[in-house]
């Protein structure tokens, strides 16, 4: 059976992005697997701050890490319910994911576990000046997932194909 | 089936690659270059020592490629390795009677919040005063700012921030679509920002920029002489900071049912106030009058460490907890910073930086207020506090002895500013805090903290050109 997965990452949300995956499970007949992002580093950010600077210890530190991944998670709760919804609305099989951890990582070893055929990522808008020096991890997935990758920046359509530093590569469908 | 190509050219792939290891030896030539150029008029080969040292550790704590107190070991090994002050000298700075007064407040903070006193107080007063929307930010807003009267506003802020969420998350509010939720964290972040400029208390850059000028010029600043100079910057920050708040998001929720509820049922796990909560509330309450009132004589580390030894007498706190409250990295932090200062000063190299660098608009002291003020106000939004003290503290100083101007004002023109970070999460960790929870963005942030900014500028030349001279603080 194929399988849609689409990725959401904790700090982002693209309803055209969950419109388009919800649509592709259906036409495909396909099942829709949702990948709720939480990433390594959002809590540990704050941790680092506090920490570093110097100015609390440990134990006041890791609480407001395990305060913020609670609420991380909840909010996974919430994202991955939406999505049920949608899928049960347009009769499509369903499967939730929450994963914490290097973002790539995760996705990829979801890609290849499940044996995805689609996978659907939304990815924030980054300026031209930056897209030299810093990669988003949908680039990343997008280079080396093994199946058909669709990207949706932030609040906008999927990334058209005439991006100056990515390329199509027809690999022949399985 | 798809896959994308990196075709970026191969000299930016490399050059992504390269690029820690590439700033390290930029850094270290540089570094180099300034030893080995020829001493320029003026300035004494211990100070252009002291200079080449200065200019690694400004790039290393604005850039904080590694931990702000790894960069104060650097200038710990450099100082007496390159002959500035001798290695007895420099060590001697760290027991500096700043590092101690720091490190006490620290662990008098972390019995507070060990015991449970300080979540009960702001448990209690959210539920108490947090009836309806507008007066629940404005409990959170006041409760933030009075708590970093008496504790590091960092603490204040990791205390405070599963508090908020709570009542953010009872409320149903959407994170990044909710005004009501962009409210919730900055009243949590500016609360504790403005809060944390009123005592010595709120932050270690002022006990630091005091330490410093101890250091450099034998003068001190009391408990009591400092809050009563920033006291009234601070009422009139609360209140416009408030209204700001209020203009900038329009309230979008109708009550705050959900909250008290929450509020009330964690109150209530609480259980009833223990002997310890008491117990400690009483050795800080009597610790804060002793510093108040018995500072200058007896000494303000004095008093913070033999609270901290009651503590222990009476069995209020143990060792292995105070551990996990305090971070030691404040000692290597601050003791190098002083170190830096001092090494600045006593080479001369701070003179020289003045006479050449900004001597020519440091014409009279209003200038010099005005321009430091707003130089600290800018660097504290890019870096530590308690680096903009280091850097700027000994040129600001140096151009005091050269105006006849007390040295005092040249610090609080410093250490307040350096306090006032509103605008970017990198600023201040309660900034950090306040942009991690997703509830608010950065862009929000920045919108409303530049108004902030701008008026804690005004406001801060205002209050030392008109309140100043009325304690006796003229300029």
């Amino acid at each position: 059976m194929k399988k849609v997965l689409l990725v959401l990452p904790s700090y982002i949300s693209s309803d055209e992005a969950l419109d388009l995956a919800v649509r592709r499970a259906r036409e495909d007949k396909a099942a829709l697997v949702a990948l709720y992002l939480i990433a390594a580093g959002a809590a540990d950010d704050v941790f680092d701050a506090f920490s570093d600077i110097g100015f609390i210890g440990d134990r006041p530190s890791s609480q407001v890490s395990e305060a913020m991944m609670k609420e991380y998670r909840q909010r996974g709760y919430e994202e991955l319910g939406k999505v049920q919804i949608r899928a049960m609305e347009e009769g499509v099989a369903f499967e939730p994911l929450m994963e914490a951890g290097e973002p790539v990582e995760k996705v990829l070893s979801a890609i290849e576990g499940m044996g995805i055929t689609t996978a659907v990522l939304v990815k924030r808008k980054e300026r031209a000046i930056l897209r030299y020096f810093q990669r988003s991890y949908a680039d990343e997935v997008a280079e080396k997932a093994p199946c058909e990758v669709i990207v949706f920046t932030g609040g906008q359509g999927p990334i058209k194909e005439d991006k100056k530093d990515v390329k199509e590569v027809d690999r022949g469908r399985a | 089936m798809s896959v994308k190509i990196d075709t970026r050219p191969i000299w930016v792939l490399l050059g992504l690659k390269a690029l820690r290891p590439l700033f390290f030896v930029t850094l270290a030539a540089s570094f180099l270059y300034i030893l080995g150029m020829t001493t320029p008029e003026g300035l004494t080969p211990e100070g252009q020592k002291a200079i080449a040292v200065f200019a690694v550790c400004l790039v290393l704590w604005v850039t904080n490629v590694i931990p702000l107190a790894i960069t104060s070991i650097l200038a710990i090994v450099l100082v007496p390795f390159l002959g500035v002050l001798s290695t007895r000298e420099t060590y001697a700075l760290f027991g500096n009677e700043a590092v101690f007064f720091i490190l006490g407040a620290f662990i008098l903070a972390g019995a507070v919040m060990g015991s449970g006193l300080s979540t009960r107080i702001a448990l209690y007063m959210l539920s108490r005063f947090g009836s309806s929307p507008k007066k629940l930010v404005l409990a959170i807003f006041l409760l933030s700012a009075a708590l970093s009267f008496f504790m590091s506003e960092h603490a204040v802020a990791a205390m405070l921030f599963p508090i908020v969420l709570e009542i953010s998350k009872s409320l149903g509010i959407r994170p990044g679509r909710s005004n009501y939720g962009k409210l919730l964290f900055l009243a949590l972040a500016w609360g504790c920002v403005i809060g944390g400029i009123a005592t010595f208390l709120g932050g270690a850059r002022v006990p630091l920029a005091v330490g410093i000028l101890n250091e450099m010029t034998g003068q001190t600043i009391g408990f009591l002489d400092y809050a009563v100079a920033v006291f009234p910057l601070v009422v009139i920050l609360l209140i416009l900071g408030f209204i700001i708040l209020m203009r900038s998001f329009p309230m979008d929720i109708q009550g705050v049912e959900g909250a008290a509820e929450a509020l009330g049922k964690k109150l209530k796990a609480l259980g009833k106030v223990r002997y310890t909560e008491y117990a400690v509330g009483v050795v800080m309450l009597a610790t804060v009058l002793a510093w108040m009132f018995l500072g200058r004589r007896l000494g303000l580390s004095s008093i913070a460490l033999t609270s901290v030894v009651f503590l222990f007498v009476l069995k209020l706190v143990r060792w292995k907890d105070i551990e996990e409250y305090v971070n030691w990295g404040i000692i290597l932090m601050y003791g190098g910073a002083i170190i830096l200062g001092s090494s600045l000063h006593k080479s001369g190299a701070a003179e020289w930086m003045v006479n050449g660098m900004v001597g020519s608009w440091a014409t009279s002291p209003w200038s010099v207020i005005l321009v430091f003020s707003l130089l600290a106000l800018f660097l504290t939004e890019g870096m530590s506090n308690a680096a903009v003290i280091a850097v700027l503290l000994p040129a600001s100083i140096a151009i005091a002895d050269k105006l006849a101007l007390d040295p005092a004002l040249v610090t609080f023109a410093i250490a307040v500013p350096a306090g006032l970070a509103f605008m970017f999460p990198m600023s201040t960790p309660a900034n950090a805090l306040a942009a991690s929870s997703n509830y608010i963005s950065m862009r929000d942030m920045m919108r409303a903290g530049v108004i902030v900014n701008v008026l804690a500028w005004v406001l801060f030349n205002l209050v030392a050109a008109f309140w100043w001279p009325l304690i006796g603080m003229g300029y």
